[in-house]
């Protein structure tokens, strides 16, 4: 089981659902660019039924860069085009899997 | 009527066919084949469209669901992006459903507890994960402003939720370090259905019923003074262990380098 000290996948939750991935990297790249190895993200939706938060997985490279970025990203808020404010929350991601590097190309 | 008719949702052929794939095709019998025609799909592109389908367990059948853990265990070997969306997915939608306790996402938040049973089933997950959101469930939103609204005292749904994720996964946690964090979360889960008061026949049976099922020798304790007597004392076990754990730990670091020096707490004149 993985201990605190040793998980590195963080998931930022609650970002605006019209943000795109490039907007959001460029923020998190000014300062952390090179120190993580993954990023999966989601994009949200709006809709009349659901407002659907975009968020993002993010795989340091050092446990201590998790604990970095959510200082620096945790409670940031996001303003969008509308003037909506969307505070981010940064958490170690529940599950700490993170894809295979080498996963095998299906061969069908 | 001056309405015109609902138009009804085109869909491109390819969502079609995964539709029918999942929602009509996929049974015990077939799910060798869905799984080789969903290898086959042109991944890039509708990989998005594949995640939102497997997260519509709530209009299938409840017992079909291990079928798309199952589906999910078999494309991990080609694509275990896709496995890892898969259980970063349902974990999200479990947190949202806490975060909004919408009525209406009941039968949607059952099915997703029994996918998540069935990820660790299929080996998708470790047992960490499964723990850390039973106890997620008993605590989200408490000691909050908003509790009244996320976990009303006369809402059952949290048990609800704690006892089908048992029911499908619990019966693993039956040796070694996860039958001990089992039998730790199942005091803890007392205190919780205890601090609720009366509990509604039909919770009370299915919480007999696992409690039959996963540890029938276990003490129900029957009042809130009780469990929390016996939770102060585990509590207190557990620290003095890891106090231990830590001494020791010093201890051998201490003894590591030959005595250079005699540094330490000592030597601060």
């Amino acid at each position: 089981m993985k201990g605190p000290l040793d998980r590195t996948k963080a998931v930022v939750r609650h970002l605006p659902p019209s943000i795109s991935q490039s907007t959001l990297m460029e923020q998190i790249d000014g300062r952390f660019a090179g120190r993580y190895d993954w990023v999966y993200f989601l994009q949200g939706k709006t809709s009349h039924k659901c407002q659907c938060y975009s968020r993002a997985y993010i795989d340091f490279k050092r446990p201590e860069d998790v604990i970095e970025f959510a200082e620096f990203f945790d409670g940031h808020v996001f303003v969008n085009e509308k003037g909506i404010q969307f505070r981010t929350i940064v958490e170690y991601a529940p599950s700490q899997r993170v894809p295979k590097q080498w996963s095998k190309k299906d061969g069908r | 009527p001056e309405r015109s008719a609902r138009i009804s949702k085109v869909r491109p052929p390819l969502h079609q066919y995964i539709r029918k794939l999942l929602f009509s095709d996929l049974d015990k019998s077939s799910i060798e084949h869905v799984l080789r025609q969903l290898r086959k799909l042109p991944w890039n592109e509708c990989e998005p469209y594949l995640l939102k389908c497997f997260m519509k367990v709530h209009k299938g059948k409840y017992g079909q669901i291990h079928l798309i853990a199952s589906l999910t265990a078999g494309l991990s070997r080609y694509h275990d992006e896709f496995a890892v969306a898969v259980v970063d997915e349902v974990l999200e939608e479990i947190r949202v459903g806490l975060e909004l306790n919408d009525f209406e996402m009941q039968q949607r938040r059952l099915a997703q507890m029994r996918l998540l049973g069935e990820l660790y089933n299929y080996e998708q997950l470790d047992s960490s994960v499964i723990f850390d959101t039973l106890y997620l469930i008993l605590v989200f939103g408490h000691g909050t402003s908003e509790q009244d609204m996320l976990d009303p005292p006369e809402d059952f749904f949290r048990a609800r939720l704690v006892i089908t994720l048992l029911e499908t996964c619990g019966h693993y946690f039956d040796r070694g370090s996860s039958k001990r964090k089992l039998d730790r979360f199942l005091i803890y889960f007392q205190r919780y259905i205890l601090s609720k008061g009366a509990l509604p026949l039909d919770i009370e049976f299915d919480i007999q019923d696992l409690f039959a099922d996963l540890r029938p020798k276990m003490t129900r304790y029957s009042s809130i003074e009780e469990v929390n007597a016996v939770l102060i004392e585990l509590e207190e076990h557990e620290r003095s262990v890891s106090t231990d754990k830590a001494n020791s730990e010093k201890h051998s670091d201490v003894e590591k380098p030959p005595s250079s020096s005699t540094s330490g707490s000592t030597s601060v004149n």
